[in-house]
């Protein structure tokens, strides 16, 4: 981000940042016009403007340049995920798994430049392995480097000692003793080179080079709908969670409230003395905005949590936050029930104690196949039109998967069972109705995969007893192939 | 005198009946339209909501519950009219279309699938205490005295019935038989083999042979049912969806395993 855009006609006045250090006023920041005229970071104010007598300057502003870098990292999202600040000026993408949706490494790179230059930002880029490696070409390699994979030790051997991220004091030691590339240092020993300049220094050179591992903090996009409660002394009881956690609640419900809005989703966290942080979260199948409500969802749940020596801070995060207009309560209608008051609280309770995908209510979908024509939906929902052909029987029990039966007695080709053998259990047929048959969707996948073995003959049939089965025959009728039968389903 | 015994008599049967109402004045019932059958339950108004009852069945069914979850789907099928109905299982191979085919509105149904049987039984409570919903069904392999009387506690809350459906999981040890029972009723349900119509093909109208063997503060019976609007595009308005076939009287009430203390 300092360096060159390109010069359009006119060359621009020089101009220059200026910070205040230890009392005196030295330049921060200079343009590309500045350096041209011999202006660097670090001189004097007042050094630069006898240089150069028309340098327009100005204060700097840290804060001003730390919060632009943050929305630059949000906007940066949209390449990757994981986009990590490095502070004061840079930005890392972690692209791995991503740049195949432009199409490759240097595709990737040429959209971001292409995005970078519409907002007329001035930057340099790399690709490496390693964030090091990285940094060290972005920062003093040639712009737009991508160095293949394994092969960036070759390229940053030829840059300066600082390009590994040194402190300044490491640095100046290293150039006094005369070694000017980063390739001298990596052919040298590593004990005398770890005793010399510090262990620090040997590790940056292990993480340009990827033999040490380096964590970088990403920035999450962060949510509006946080509330937070710090406490003079740790807490630890689950009586005390549980009051805290509806403290915290009553402050975020209170902030949706004034706005309007309702979550379908609250995340608590726990934090440690250890630094650890401890997460529950729950679900509501309405928009919601209760504390009393809420915190009760997390209640049964904080027993699990391991406080270890006290818990400082307790935050809480609203997710997928909808508007929601608040309820008028109805005099006049007390007899009436509103699926707030009963149903929608039930649902959460069962959702958030069963877990996901453990409470539904069926619904249609178009489909021939059994199994597939119906399908759990959420379980709020209003009652949809009924699209099942009531005149299609199916049964009550569907198994999830078919079973075998054997000892099947059926005249060819297409005719019901006459008896067979399910469970052990030998039950001989004594009405039967059938066949309804059901051919595989031969539209849903490549013509060539459909078979006609995938084809299933239903048959309704019901033994002396009077209990009604679902069998079918898997496949057409071919002689001298033994039909297999399945049974799939009990009717009551 | 007489007259004073009466009242006495009259009055002291307000109290037990209040007493057994756990409370509520209003006994609601649903009646199954047939005065044969509402005639054995207690005020001869039909099975008695706001309490829950237990439906169960023999050999295979044990396992399965397949007539026994149809029958009390389609016992239960006014009801889900009028609110929601809850069924909890513990083995997700309830089929909606099936259950639609019978006549039970499966768009009023939300299901649920329990981890173990105390998670079924403490499920089927929370629903059965909730605001607008009006059935639950559960299937549980049994019910102790305690859930039972916590069951009844869930239902006297809203006025709501339970239905639990006994069922032993697949492979399950042998039956825990429930000792004594809450319950309001007690069934027993077998598929019987179906009727066609004159000149029709295939199988009838699904039927079933429902033996009553408990009945508090009412008679026992056996009769044959038939689901009258199984897969069918008739609509079954007013009517209730089980019609009564026969009255099997006192013949199916001595089967080979000798029945329960009942009542």
């Amino acid at each position: 981000m300092r360096a060159p855009a390109p010069p359009e006609g006119e060359p621009p006045p020089p101009l220059a940042l200026i910070e205040k250090a230890r009392g005196v006023r030295r330049l921060a920041a200079v343009d590309v016009t500045a350096r041209r005229l011999g202006l660097r970071v670090g001189q004097k104010a007042t050094d630069a403007m006898a240089l150069v007598p028309d340098l327009i300057t100005a204060e700097a502003e840290p804060e001003a340049d730390a919060a632009a870098l943050d929305a630059l990292v949000d906007w940066c999202v949209r390449f990757s995920p994981a986009v990590a600040a490095d502070r004061p000026d840079g930005l890392m993408l972690d692209i791995s798994g991503v740049s195949h949706l432009w199409g490759g490494e240097a595709q990737l790179m040429a959209d971001f430049r292409a995005r970078l230059l519409a907002n007329g930002l001035p930057f340099r880029l790399a690709l490496a392995d390693t964030p090091g490696a990285a940094w060290a070409l972005a920062h003093h390699g040639a712009d737009g480097v991508i160095a293949p994979p394994g092969g960036q030790g070759e390229l940053i051997a030829p840059l300066p000692p600082a390009a590994l991220r040194l402190e300044p004091a490491t640095a100046d030691q290293i150039a006094r003793l005369g070694l000017t590339r980063i390739g001298q240092l990596m052919e040298l020993p590593r004990a005398p080179l770890a005793k010399r300049f510090g262990a620090p220094a040997l590790e940056r050179l292990d993480q340009a080079l990827g033999r040490g591992r380096e964590a970088l903090s990403f920035r999450r996009p962060p949510s509006p709908w946080i509330a937070r409660l710090a406490f003079a002394e740790p807490i630890s009881t689950p009586d005390d969670l549980a009051r805290v956690s509806q403290d915290v609640a009553a402050l975020l419900c209170a902030r949706l409230e004034r706005e309007g809005k309702g979550a379908r989703r609250f995340e608590i966290a726990f934090h440690r003395l250890d630094g650890k942080a401890m997460t529950l979260a729950i679900g509501l199948a309405l928009a919601g905005r209760d504390p009393t409500r809420i915190a009760k969802l997390f209640q049964p749940r904080l027993e699990t949590l391991d406080p270890g020596f006290g818990i400082e801070v307790v935050t809480l995060v609203a997710d997928r936050v909808e508007t929601t207009s608040a309820r008028q309560v109805r005099l006049d209608s007390l007899a009436e029930t509103a699926v707030e008051d009963g149903l929608a609280p039930l649902i959460d309770r069962l959702t958030n104690r069963l877990g996901e995908g453990r409470v539904w209510k069926s619904g249609p979908r178009e489909s021939h196949v059994p199994e597939q024509s119906s399908a759990p939906g959420p379980a709020l929902k209003a009652g949809t039109a009924q699209a099942w052909d009531p005149e299609r029987p199916r049964p009550l029990r569907l198994f999830r998967r078919p079973e075998l039966v054997d000892s099947v007695m059926a005249p060819v080709p297409d005719d019901p069972p006459v008896q067979f053998r399910w469970r052990n259990r030998l039950i001989r047929v004594r009405r039967a109705e059938g066949p309804e048959r059901i051919a595989e969707e031969w539209w849903a996948g490549p013509i060539e995969a459909t078979r006609t073995t995938h084809v299933r003959d239903y048959y309704r049939v019901e033994d002396e007893a009077g209990t009604r089965f679902w069998l079918f025959r898997a496949g057409l009728y071919e002689t001298g192939v033994p039909a297999q039968w399945w049974l799939h389903g009990l009717f009551g | 005198m007489s007259g004073f015994r009466d009242g006495a008599l009259v009055a002291l049967k307000a109290k037990i009946a209040a007493l057994e109402a756990g409370g509520r004045r209003d006994c609601a019932a649903l009646s199954l339209g047939d005065p044969r059958l509402d005639g054995c339950f207690p005020h001869a108004a039909g099975l008695p909501l706001g309490q829950w009852h237990e439906i169960g069945g023999e050999g295979m069914e044990v396992e399965t519950a397949a007539a026994p979850a149809a029958f009390a789907a389609l016992l239960a099928a006014p009801l889900a009219l009028r609110g929601e109905a809850v069924w909890i299982l513990r083995r997700d191979d309830l089929f909606a279309p099936g259950l639609v085919g019978l006549g039970f509105p499966a768009e009023r149904l939300i299901q649920v699938c329990a981890r173990d049987e105390a998670d079924a039984l403490a499920v089927a409570e929370d629903a059965l205490a909730t605001l607008g919903v009006c059935a639950v069904f559960v299937e549980a392999e049994a019910v102790d005295l305690t859930a039972g009387r916590r069951l009844q506690l869930a239902c006297e809350k809203r006025g709501a019935t339970g239905f639990v459906i006994h069922r032993r999981p697949f492979g399950g040890a042998g039956a825990k038989a429930a000792t004594g029972s809450a319950a309001a009723t007690r069934w027993r349900i077998a598929p019987a083999a179906s009727q066609p119509g004159p000149g029709e093909f295939g199988l009838g109208p699904p039927r079933w042979t429902a033996t009553l063997e408990r009945c508090r503060g009412g008679r026992l019976g056996a009769w044959l049912f038939e689901g009258t609007a199984a897969y069918s595009c008739e609509g079954h308005h007013g009517t209730h969806p089980l019609r009564l076939v026969a009255d099997l009287g006192d013949r199916q009430l001595a089967p080979s395993t000798p029945l329960r203390r009942a009542g």
